[in-house]
C-alpha cells in the first residue's frame, strides 16, 4: 500500500508540491508516505489524480472508511468535474436550459412551503418593504419563470443548474448553499408520458455518472386520494382525511376521533346544523353581533356558518367502523418492492370500487413503461403513504437515496405537482412534473463509486 | 479586575416597576454624570457598571455577550432564542411586569375557541382564499414554534412593529399574537384570547449571559447582589403567618407544604413554641383558615421586608454554568 501512496505522491510532483496542492504542511505529506492518506483526503487525491491523468491503484482506498461528512461537506472544491456531463444529459432532448431568478418573493415561497421553511430561508426586505428571499429550491423559481414569460398552459420543457440556499442544518449536516440541477416538464397534458419521461431522464443521468448503489423510494399521493374517495364513509370524513393526510400527527388524531362517538357536543353548532341555511346564517349573524364581532378579518359570515354546520353535522354521523379504520391504517402501511406493493394493494382493496382498482392498474402500468425504458426495480420501494411530507405533490413522486455504512443520504427526487402553478398565480391549473439532484453529493458519490 | 456589566431598563413600565423594587430592596442606582447619561453604578454594591438600555436591547446584548447580567422580560429572551435559550439563562424571577404572550382571534369567529379550531380554520382558509392565514406579531419565533407544536401549519407571520392589536380590524392580518397583562386592549379591539392560547407567561427576571467573559470579574459582588434581590423578591411574593403551636399535629409541615406551598422558619419545634410560617401571598388566607380549623390561633399575618434563605439559588444557577 505504501508503495502506491509513494507513487502517487511522486507522480503529483513530490512532497512539497502535493503539500501546496492540499494546503497542508510538507511534514504531513511525509507522514502520508508512511501511514497512507487519511480518509478525509481520499476524494481530493482521486480528483487530483484524475486531473493529472495519473492511474490510481484501485485498492489504495477503502470505500467504507470515507466519512459521510466528506460527502455532505460545505466545501466547493472539485465541483465542476462531472457537472458538465450531468448537465448535458439533462439539457438534451429539448429541455431548454434556463436561468430562473435567484431572488424570489418570500411570501410566495412561504405560502407554498409553509412557516416551517422560514427558519431555513434567507429573507430580506426591498426598499418598498416587499420581502424577498434567496431561492430555497429551483422548482418554484422555474414555475415563476414560466409565468413571467407569459405562458398559461403551453407545454415547456426546462432544465436548470444553480445554487440554492437554505440555512445550515446542524443535525443534517447540510450546507447553507448547494448546487441543484434538474428538469421540469410544464403543461404536458399527457401525464403518464411526462411522469415516465422525467423520471427516466433523471434516473439515467445518475446511472450515467456511474452511481448504481442508490435506492429509489416511490409514492403516489393520488392513489391515497382515490382510496379515500371510494370508501363508504360520510363525505365530511373523506374531506377531513384528505386534508389531514399531509400531517401525520393530525391524521392520527382525526382517525381516532372519528372512530368513536363524540361526547363533547357543541350545542350551538348542532343547532346551526339543524336549521335551514337562511335561518342558520341569521342565527350566526345575530350571535356574532351580540358578541362584539365588528369585523370578520378575512373570513365571511358564510364561511363561519359553514364550518359550524359541518361541526354540527359531524355529531350526527355514525363513527367510523373498526374495519374501515383498520383498512385505512393497513393501506397506509403498505411499503414494499413495487410489484409486491401493488399486489398487496390489489388484495387489500379487492372489494372496493372499480375506479380504485383502475387507479392501481395505472400505477402498475407506469412502472411497466418505466421498466421498458431500461429501469430495473431491484433497489426500489413503493410506499402508499410516501409523499405526505411535501404538500405540493399531487401524484407520482420519488426520492433517491445513496446508502453507505448503513447510512442513507438523500441525493435527489421529484414528482408531479399539478396545483402549484395555479397557487403561484396562474389562472388555470397547469399540469407539471419535475425532478432535481443535489449536484455536489452526486459528484462526490460518483467519485466514491468509481473506485 | 473588570467591572460586572449589568443592563437595566431605561424606559417604560418595566423601568418604573424596577425602580420601586430596587428602592424597596435598599439598592440605590446612580446615574454617572447626571440624569441624561446612560451609564451608572450602584452606590451600595461595588464593582458594577450599569448600562441603561431598552428592555429589547438588553435581551439582544445578553444574547451576543456584551453584558454579564441584565434585567428584562422573559418574553424578550425567549423570542430571541426560542429553541433553548442556550446563551442566556434566567437566574431569578422578580415577580413584577407580569404579562402573557397570547394568541387572539376576532370575536366574530364564534366557531373558534381553541388551537384545534384554529388548525382547522387555517387549513380551510388556504383552500378558500388561496393564501395562508396571516398572524400579526412582534414574537415571530415564539409564535411559529407554538403554532407548529399545536399542529397549526397553515399560517404566515406578518411582522408588526407598533399596535399589533389593530391589525385584524385594519385588514393587515387575520389574527394576532401579542403580550398583554389585563387583556383590556384586546377587548377594545374586539379580539378574544383562545382557551389554550397562552404562549408564554412572562415576568421581569435577572438573566446571565454565558457568552460574556466571567473569569476576570469579582464574583463575590454578584453573589451578594443576587442574595439581596432574591431575599426581596421572596419577601414581596410571600407573607408571614405567626401563631403559637399549643399542640403538635402529625404531618403539619408536610400538609402545609403540599397544600399551600408554605414552610416554617423554625427548623424544629414542639408544643408551646411560637411559629413563623412563610406562604405565598395568595395562599395566606386559605392557609390561615386551615390553621384555624385545626384549632390554632390567633394568627398574625405580617408582610416581611426581606426573606434571606440559606441557599442562594440564583447564584447557584449562575455558578453551574460559568464554572
Amino acid at each position: 500500500m505504501n508503495k502506491s501512496v509513494n507513487n502517487i505522491i511522486n507522480a503529483l510532483g513530490g512532497t512539497t508540491k502535493l503539500a501546496n496542492l492540499l494546503g497542508v504542511n510538507p511534514s504531513a505529506v511525509s507522514n502520508y508516505r508512511q501511514k497512507g492518506f487519511p480518509a478525509r483526503l481520499h476524494l481530493k487525491i482521486i480528483a487530483l489524480c484524475e486531473e493529472f491523468s495519473i492511474p490510481i491503484d484501485n485498492d489504495f482506498i477503502d470505500k467504507s472508511k470515507i466519512p459521510l461528512k466528506v460527502i455532505k461537506s460545505n466545501s466547493n472544491e472539485f465541483l465542476t468535474h462531472k457537472s458538465n456531463s450531468i448537465m448535458s444529459s439533462l439539457s438534451s432532448d429539448g429541455y431548454q436550459l434556463i436561468d430562473p431568478p435567484i431572488l424570489v418573493p418570500a411570501d410566495k415561497v412561504i405560502d407554498r412551503l409553509g412557516e416551517t421553511i422560514v427558519d431555513r430561508l434567507f429573507i430580506f426586505s426591498q426598499k418598498d418593504g416587499i420581502r424577498l428571499c434567496l431561492r430555497p429550491d429551483l422548482t418554484i423559481p422555474t414555475c415563476l419563470y414560466y409565468l413571467d414569460q407569459g405562458f398559461g398552459g403551453e407545454k415547456k420543457l426546462y432544465s436548470y443548474f444553480g445554487k440554492v440556499f437554505q440555512f445550515y442544518d446542524e443535525e443534517e449536516n447540510e450546507p447553507t448553499e448547494f448546487t441543484q440541477t434538474g428538469i421540469e416538464s410544464i403543461g404536458d397534458q399527457d401525464s403518464l408520458n411526462a411522469d415516465v419521461e422525467v423520471f427516466v431522464k433523471i434516473y439515467n443521468a445518475l446511472k450515467k455518472e456511474g452511481i448504481n448503489n442508490f435506492k429509489t423510494y416511490f409514492g403516489d399521493v393520488s392513489l391515497f386520494q382515490e382510496f379515500i374517495n371510494v370508501l363508504d364513509i360520510p363525505e365530511l370524513w373523506k374531506k377531513s382525511l384528505l386534508e389531514k393526510f399531509w400531517n401525520e400527527d393530525e391524521f392520527k388524531i382525526l382517525l381516532d376521533e372519528i372512530s368513536k362517538k363524540n361526547i363533547n357536543n357543541d350545542k350551538f353548532a348542532e343547532r346551526v346544523y339543524s336549521l335551514d341555511i337562511e335561518s342558520a346564517l341569521e342565527l350566526v349573524r345575530g350571535t356574532i353581533n351580540s358578541s362584539d364581532g365588528s369585523f370578520f378579518a378575512g373570513r365571511s359570515l358564510e364561511e363561519i356558518t359553514d364550518r359550524l354546520r359541518k361541526k354540527g353535522e359531524s355529531y350526527s354521523l355514525k363513527p367510523l367502523s373498526d374495519s374501515t379504520k383498520k383498512l385505512i391504517t393497513e393501506f397506509l402501511s403498505i411499503k414494499d418492492t413495487p410489484s409486491l406493493a401493488i399486489s398487496g394493494l390489489r388484495k387489500l382493496c379487492k372489494s372496493l370500487d372499480r375506479s380504485l382498482l383502475n387507479k392501481i392498474d395505472e400505477v402498475e402500468k407506469r412502472f411497466e413503461i418505466i421498466n421498458s425504458n431500461g429501469v430495473d426495480f431491484n433497489n426500489a420501494i413503493f410506499g402508499a403513504e410516501k409523499g405526505r411530507d411535501v404538500e405540493y405533490y399531487s401524484g407520482f413522486l420519488y426520492d433517491f437515496a445513496w446508502n453507505n455504512n448503513n447510512e442513507s443520504i438523500y441525493i435527489g427526487g421529484g414528482g408531479r405537482y399539478d396545483d402549484l402553478i395555479k397557487l403561484l398565480g396562474s389562472e388555470n391549473r397547469i399540469p407539471a412534473v419535475g425532478a432535481a439532484l443535489n449536484l455536489k453529493k452526486v459528484e462526490r458519490i460518483s467519485q466514491i463509486e468509481s473506485l | 479586575m473588570s467591572k460586572i456589566k449589568v443592563g437595566l431598563p431605561s424606559k417604560g413600565r418595566i423601568q418604573e416597576e424596577m425602580n420601586n423594587f430596587l428602592t424597596s430592596a435598599g439598592i440605590d442606582v446612580k446615574k454617572d454624570g447626571g440624569q441624561r447619561t446612560y451609564v451608572g453604578s450602584f452606590s451600595n454594591f461595588e464593582g458594577f457598571e450599569i448600562r441603561f438600555l431598552s428592555a429589547n436591547e438588553i435581551a439582544k446584548e445578553l444574547n451576543s455577550g456584551n453584558l454579564h447580567l441584565g434585567l428584562t422580560g422573559l418574553d424578550l429572551i425567549r423570542e430571541l432564542d426560542s429553541k433553548d435559550s442556550s446563551n442566556v439563562i434566567p437566574l431569578l424571577e422578580l415577580g413584577f411586569s407580569r404579562a402573557d404572550v397570547i394568541a387572539a382571534v376576532p370575536n366574530s369567529w364564534i366557531d373558534v375557541s381553541n388551537m384545534k379550531d384554529l388548525a382547522d380554520v387555517s387549513r380551510d382558509f388556504v383552500r378558500l382564499h388561496d393564501r395562508r392565514l396571516r398572524v400579526a406579531t412582534k414574537f415571530q419565533n415564539l409564535t411559529r414554534n407554538f403554532f407548529i407544536k399545536n399542529n397549526v401549519n397553515n399560517f404566515r407571520i406578518v411582522e408588526s412593529i407598533g399596535s399589533t392589536e389593530g391589525s385584524p380590524s385594519a385588514g393587515t392580518a387575520e389574527m394576532i399574537t401579542d403580550i398583554t397583562s389585563s387583556g383590556k386592549t384586546l377587548e377594545e379591539n374586539n379580539l378574544k384570547i383562545l382557551d389554550d392560547g397562552i404562549i408564554l407567561k412572562s415576568e421581569a427576571c435577572i438573566f446571565a449571559s454565558i457568552n460574556e467573559k466571567w473569569n476576570e470579574i469579582e464574583l463575590e459582588n454578584i453573589q451578594k447582589f443576587l442574595r439581596v434581590l432574591s431575599a426581596k423578591s421572596m419577601a414581596i411574593s410571600h407573607k408571614e403567618l405567626t401563631f403559637n403551636c399549643h399542640k403538635k399535629i402529625d404531618n403539619l409541615e408536610l400538609n402545609i407544604f403540599r397544600e399551600y406551598k408554605g414552610f416554617f422558619l423554625n427548623n424544629f419545634f414542639e408544643a408551646g413554641d411560637n411559629l413563623s410560617l412563610i406562604v405565598p401571598n395568595n395562599n395566606s388566607s386559605l392557609c390561615s383558615e386551615y390553621l384555624i380549623s385545626l384549632g390554632y390561633g390567633p394568627i398574625k399575618i405580617n408582610k416581611p421586608e426581606f426573606i434571606y434563605q440559606n441557599n442562594n439559588d440564583a447564584w447557584n444557577r449562575l455558578a453551574s454554568v460559568i464554572f
